[in-house]
């Protein structure tokens, strides 16, 4: 070990310099720098310090929280080479689901968490049939899904919102230990469960090799579709416990959420690190990512940006994102 | 030519491949293939570009079954439904392009499929992986087929060409246990991880473990090999005993400039 740690400092290796430092440690930067120009701009522009008090940093965990956990089941999917598009329409039909089973019987809270657990699992189970079986590209397969999962959330809530479910569930997901958000300490625990599972199990490498190569995969005697079939199974879950979360937020289900969240999500993995193309990807640098989205947005609200144009700068940083991508790419070839 | 129930000393042959065809829809990629393995005998098969020696390969590793004949294992037929149960049943198979997985390390893809788990029966259920003793094991696998890696946390990507030949290779006879299968392991090295990977196949030879190598230099074939199965067109036209043959007549074979046997089925 020690013999090993001398030598790289001794002969360190053209390509681990600053090129390599930033494309590996890019987005934490990001993040801190952001946090700075925003608590030096805030005072100067708004003539008072808004941003850097605890109940923002809060509200902006808050609001990163479910981008977050829907994030690190992209993660897993983006890394195996596919992408999920339906999970915003899983939101919306897991989220109505669960509110007319809770609305509509006496079942209570347990029901509802089980309902949308339910419900998320099983459509990514249909995504993940459509992909590892039937062989669609996931891109297709799912886009076709955003719509088939939307339209049965409207189907089955006639198109309407959705009130008046359990009282119970509103409180005990909307509530906060101490300070914090029951949600922000569930995306926490997404978060360490996800990384953990990534990096330190076969589960992880297993998705790793398949988006690296999944030809050599399935030559190494991996059984390909059942991974592929459990990682659209863990993003459907996830997006599930999101919608939970939403829905105890939000206080209705509406066949029309979660539009868009898609985007978010992949914008936080790809942001994170996580290679487009498949094989690489990480858990920390994903929840960076969505904890950037959620600054950038936080500072347009302080900074009072009209709404329509905020759709314009995330749209941009998520541009931005994947250029960063690509420069990183390159820069690992020219290693 | 030769019947493949030919024992010796009532011994079945490692490998018996009988009468093995395989069509694509409009392309019979080869046709009536026959030949066995000895244990610890390198074979080698030769052919032009589209001869069928990879669809061969493919079929006894398990990728996809033939259209018709069987394979035979130790005497017992193979029903390889998934490359898992070729691998199962002892046949290790490198290929030229698609060893190994850029994005793992040397360990990670010398363990690929076959994972240590620590954690007792908890981490066996979660896929838990044992890192430390996987590397242990590659750093000691490795050193013994005098293969040199810096470490085993190497990532792939930053290999040589050469170096995850020499992985891949080391790979498929740590795990091997009956025949090894190398597709065109040379191509894409230069001499002296050539010279590296024959003398590796030379150092096998009349272990335990079987080879059947795939190769287009009839220098190297003629250097390796115990016997030579040569495919033209899919068609098997001639088995040869390397000892009472020289790189020329391997040649005459593929061209079809010689034949063996009067073809009657063309
Ligand atoms: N999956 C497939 N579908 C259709 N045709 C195929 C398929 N695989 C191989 N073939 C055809 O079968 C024939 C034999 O191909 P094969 O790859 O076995 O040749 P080869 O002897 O390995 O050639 P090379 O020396 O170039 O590697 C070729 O005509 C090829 O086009
Ligand atoms: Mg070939």
């Amino acid at each position: 070990m020690q013999s090993t740690r001398s030598t790289r400092a001794a002969q360190p290796r053209d390509g681990q310099t600053l090129g390599e430092f930033i494309a590996r440690y890019g987005i934490f930067l990001v993040l801190i720098a952001l946090v700075i120009v925003l608590t030096i701009l805030t005072p100067i522009i708004r003539g008072e310090q808004f941003f850097l008090t605890v109940p923002n940093l809060i509200q902006v965990a808050l609001q990163a929280s479910i981008n977050a956990i829907i994030a690190v089941g992209m993660t897993f999917v983006i890394v195996s080479a596919g992408i999920d598009l339906s999970v915003g329409s899983i939101v919306a039909l897991a989220g109505v689901g669960a509110a007319l089973v809770m609305r509509d019987t006496a079942l209570g809270p347990v029901a509802g968490v089980g309902v949308a657990l339910g419900i998320g699992a099983l459509c990514g189970a249909f995504n993940g049939f459509l992909i590892a079986r039937v062989k669609l590209p996931p891109f297709i397969a799912t886009l076709g899904t955003m719509g088939i999962f939307r339209g049965i959330a409207l189907v089955i809530s006639e198109g309407r919102s959705i009130f008046g479910f359990d009282r119970t569930f509103v409180e005990i997901f909307s509530a906060r230990i101490g300070d914090i958000p029951v949600a922000v300490i569930v995306a926490a625990g997404v978060a360490l469960c996800g990384a953990l599972v990534l990096r330190y199990t076969k589960f992880g490498k297993y998705t790793i090799a398949m988006g690296g190569s999944e030809r050599t995969a399935r030559l190494a005697g991996i059984p390909i579709n059942r991974y592929k079939l459990g990682i659209y199974i863990l993003s459907g879950l996830l997006t599930g416990i999101a919608a939970v979360l939403l829905l105890a937020r939000l206080r209705s289900g509406d066949p029309t959420f979660g539009r868009l969240f898609e985007l978010d999500a992949i914008a936080a993995a790809v942001m994170g690190g996580t290679s487009l193309s498949g094989g690489a990807g990480s858990i920390p640098g994903t929840i960076v990512g969505a904890l950037i989205i959620s600054l950038v947005r936080n500072a347009l609200n302080i900074f009072n940006v009209p709404s329509y144009w905020q759709e314009v700068v995330i749209g941009g940083v998520i541009v931005l994102a994947v250029v960063l991508d690509q420069w990183r790419k390159r820069q690992s070839q020219r290693d | 030519m030769t019947t493949p129930s030919a024992h010796r000393d009532g011994q079945p042959p490692l490998l018996v491949v009988d009468h093995i065809s395989k069509i694509f829809g409009a392309v019979t990629a080869i046709k009536d293939i026959t030949f066995t393995i000895n244990a610890g005998q390198v074979v080698a098969l030769v052919g032009d570009n589209g001869a069928g020696k990879s669809t061969l390969v493919k079929i006894i590793s398990g990728l996809f079954p033939p259209t018709s004949g069987r394979v035979l294992l130790n005497g017992a037929e193979c029903h390889f439904t998934r490359p898992a149960d070729a691998l199962h049943a002892g046949i290790e198979t490198v290929y030229q392009d698609l060893a190994l997985i850029e994005q793992l390390d040397v360990a990670d893809n010398v363990f690929l499929g076959r994972e240590t788990t620590r954690f007792g029966w908890i981490g066996r259920l979660l896929g838990i992986l044992d890192r430390d003793t996987m590397r242990a094991q590659t750093a000691d696998a490795l050193a013994d087929l005098h293969i040199k890696i810096p470490a085993p946390t190497l990532a792939v990507s930053s290999m040589s060409g050469g170096q995850r030949q020499a992985v891949a290779i080391g790979r498929a006879i740590t795990w091997g246990r009956k025949l090894l299968i190398l597709d065109e392991p040379t191509a894409a090295l230069g001499v002296e991880e050539t010279e590296q990977v024959l003398q590796m196949i030379e150092k096998l030879r009349g272990t335990a473990m079987s080879q059947l190598v795939i190769s287009h230099n009839m220098q190297h074939v003629h250097r390796i090999s115990d016997k030579i199965v040569v495919l033209r067109q899919g068609w098997h036209v001639a088995t040869l005993t390397t000892a009472e043959t020289d790189p020329q007549e391997i040649v005459a074979y593929i061209t079809g400039a010689k034949q063996q046997t009067p073809v009657a089925e063309g």
